[in-house]
């Protein structure tokens, strides 16, 4: 029997007769609902900048957590379903601990971002004892920012596992205002305080609110310094 | 959660193995009757040495067939030669339960071999020894060793192989090797008569080596018996020989002391 | 009455999972090389089994393992660690550092930790910053990073030759002049050359045939091998580091 058409939004890995898989497409959605998130690559380093949604007078914004340490070298920025990237950033924490304990190295930009990526399709029914992780795909899109021995490196990944390197990039609601903007100026020979600044604003363009210190987060990866957290806020 | 990849998908097992080196964890056997399973502590019945060499056109193997029970000779027609496959034969001392067992295991992977005949793999000797090879360190490492010394010898793709792999997965290649007690008495008569001349040896000459070695053999080891087979394997395959009676004479023995007619 | 004890046990011989194969490595670094070499004798109490066996093999272009102790075992742990490389190429397209190399190792040796592989590894290379290193290990993974290392069975014969010779101990400099800390290719490639043909005359484990890996760092020519006969070239690009092969006989007595 062949479902009907509208059916096959059901099933989290039953692709349609289209050849997609709309629960994946749906997630990939969700972090349009989430605030930005921009990440700009440096010849010096690479810049996070989040949004935080102050809802409230009386929400304490420090308690917002949208930048996270991975390891020394390597941070992460989120947008969509932050809650799902705990397991995703847990993992890539441990990933990144074991390969240094087994090869005594920092592990690299792209190795951990692979690593978080093989979770995102973990998700579906289990069969027999096996052990299924999640019931549905995660939620949320990460920008992971680090250095290696090949320099500076902003990742994108998203919720289908697909990961790709970007030299600037945006995530999140105010998006593709900000990627344009990025497209506008960016250029290869930024400083990192020029990339700082450049985040700022480019927030500040897609935020409702106005721009201030409780509503805005940024963070670096540095060639002297792998990763400052916190280390502006304006 | 569990943050290494290879064990993703597999039954669960929280009990075990969580920080060994990845992948392919060994899963747990939950055999009630594990405690109650014996190991084989000691060899029972036992062949003794088989011999090996490399001659001008393959390999030839050689072993009597006796097996005996401790001191006794209790199988006087044991085969301890065996083909395995179109391009190899093997050669087994030690104890002869656990070779046929070998024996067995080879057979099953042959067939199984057959049933993916035209996938243009044919198993020659080098594969057969490796598989061995894995076979018998497995089994070492679970402290439930297969009882043996092989040789294991072959022709395949105009290129001669002779190796030994042991009860510990010890393994090596040579041109003359020799098990047991073979060792220490035919190894050395092995080696003037081969090394450096592998190239030049015929068949007939390289069987008359061997014929040598057996009889010096049976005339020191006790555990010994002067009826033999020999294994050859060169282009046209392997082929193994009937049993064959050793010529011997004992003619020279009045004259040793403590052995002839003499008191003194 | 007499004491019974010496009868009263019945004999029992527990399956002995281990045995020693004998032979001899060792491994020195320069400053922009690093010599890995052994014998290729392999033997069994007062048999030889072999004459030759490697126990010195190439891992990458920039480094090379040598195992000495219980021979399976030794083929058994290349053979992982060789797999392990593979892994690490794919999962992160580049070759393993040969620091990441020896960390590997240790981990490898230690999950073993209750049932050892019965080996002794030197690991010699040519580290990232481009120094030649040498690491050696215990059967259950204790490491260093060392100028020179013998192990095997003729260990107690070479490395207090080594301790002389490379680090200068119970060496009194010339006045007003210092010991290198490092030797030049030639000198090191003669004193391994004498260590195993004097291992081979004193110990009855060493012999038959020796095998010499030469490693060179990135852009370092080939000065100080002009004096070797058929040295084999295994690298795999010509642009970076590059390991050569030399055989040579060894007494077989």
């Amino acid at each position: 029997m062949f479902l009907t058409r509208s059916e096959y939004d059901r099933g989290v890995n039953t692709f349609s007769p289209e050849g997609r898989l709309f629960q994946v497409e749906y997630a990939i959605e969700a972090i349009k609902l989430g605030s930005t998130t921009v990440g700009i690559r440096t010849n010096e380093g690479v810049v996070l900048g989040v949004e935080k949604r102050v809802q409230s007078p009386l929400l304490e914004s420090s308690s917002i957590e949208k930048i996270m340490e991975i390891d020394r070298h390597l941070g992460c920025a989120m947008s969509g379903l932050t809650a799902d990237a705990r397991t995703m950033v847990d993992h890539a924490r441990v990933t990144s601990q074991n390969h240094a304990f087994t090869y005594d190295e920092h592990i690299k930009v792209e190795s951990v971002t692979q690593a978080v990526c093989d979770l995102a399709l973990r998700f579906g029914e289990s069969v027999h004892d096996e052990d299924a992780m999640m019931s549905r795909p995660f939620g949320v899109a990460l920008l992971i920012a680090g250095i290696d021995e090949l320099g500076p490196q902003l990742y994108h990944t998203d919720p289908s596992g697909t990961f790709v390197r970007y030299s600037a990039k945006a995530i999140g609601s105010g998006s593709e205002a900000a990627q344009s903007e990025l497209q506008d100026k960016w250029n290869s020979s930024m400083s990192l305080l020029e990339a700082q600044k450049l985040t700022l604003r480019v927030l500040k363009q897609v935020m409702e609110e106005k721009l201030d210190h409780h509503n805005v987060q940024l963070a670096q990866a540095s060639a002297d310094r792998p990763l400052s957290r916190r280390a502006v806020s304006y | 959660m569990d943050h290494f990849p290879t064990n993703w998908g597999r039954p669960r097992n929280d009990a075990f193995d969580h920080y060994n080196t990845y992948p392919i964890p060994v899963r747990p056997q939950n055999n009630a009757f594990a405690d109650s399973v014996q190991r084989t502590q000691q060899p029972i019945v036992t062949g003794t040495s088989v011999l090996g060499l490399k001659y001008k056109d393959g390999i030839m193997i050689a072993s009597d067939t006796l097996a005996s029970y401790g001191s006794l000779a209790r199988f006087k027609d044991i085969k301890r030669l065996h083909q395995v496959g179109d391009f190899t034969a093997i050669g087994a001392s030690g104890d002869m339960s656990d070779f046929q067992a070998l024996q067995r295991d080879l057979e099953s992977l042959i067939i199984s071999e057959e049933v993916t005949e035209q996938d243009g793999h044919k198993l020659g000797p080098k594969e057969i020894h490796e598989y061995l090879s894995n076979v018998l360190y497995g089994k070492r490492c679970k402290m439930d060793p297969l009882w043996n010394s092989v040789i294991v010898g072959g022709f395949k793709d105009g290129e001669r192989f002779l190796a030994y792999v042991d009860l510990l997965g010890t393994t090596y290649t040579s041109s003359t090797i020799a098990t047991g007690y073979g060792a220490y008495i035919a190894q050395p008569l092995l080696r003037k008569a081969v090394e450096g001349k592998e190239d030049v040896l015929t068949e007939a000459e390289a069987r008359k080596i061997l014929e040598d070695c057996l009889r010096v053999l049976f005339y020191r080891d006790a555990r010994s018996l002067d009826k033999y087979q020999i294994a050859t394997v060169n282009a046209s395959g392997p082929s193994i020989s009937d049993s064959i009676k050793l010529e011997t004479s004992w003619g020279f023995a009045e004259g040793i002391r403590g052995y002839g007619a003499q008191t003194q | 009455m007499p004491s019974m004890e010496h009868v009263a046990h019945p004999q029992q011989r527990a399956f002995n999972p281990y045995t020693e194969n004998g032979g001899t490595i060792l491994a020195i670094a320069g400053a922009d090389f690093t010599v890995i070499a052994g014998d290729t004798r392999q033997s069994e109490g007062y048999s030889i089994q072999t004459r030759y066996a490697p126990k010195v093999f190439r891992l990458t272009d920039r480094a090379v393992l040598a195992v000495n102790g219980f021979a399976a075992d030794g083929n058994m742990f290349v053979k992982k660690v060789k797999q392990r490389l593979e892994w690490y190429r794919h999962a992160h397209a580049k070759d393993m550092p040969l620091r990441a190399i020896a960390r590997l190792i240790q981990t490898m040796l230690y999950a073993q930790r209750f049932f050892p592989y019965y080996v002794y590894n030197i690991l010699g290379g040519i580290e990232d910053d481009g120094t030649g290193a040498v690491y050696s290990f215990d059967p259950v993974g204790s490491y260093e990073r060392e100028a020179c290392r013998a192990a095997g069975a003729a260990q107690s014969l070479v490395q207090p030759f080594l301790d002389n010779q490379i680090y200068f101990k119970n060496q009194q400099a010339a006045p007003g002049q210092t010991h290198p800390s490092h030797l030049p290719l030639p000198d090191v490639l003669s004193i391994v050359i004498d260590s195993f043909t004097s291992a081979t005359e004193r110990h009855i484990e060493v012999g038959d045939g020796l095998e010499m890996y030469i490693v060179l760092a990135k852009g370092r020519n080939t000065q100080g091998m002009e004096s070797l006969h058929g040295v084999q070239e295994l690298s795999s690009k010509l642009d970076g580091e590059r390991v050569f092969v030399v055989r040579r006989e060894l007494k077989k007595d």
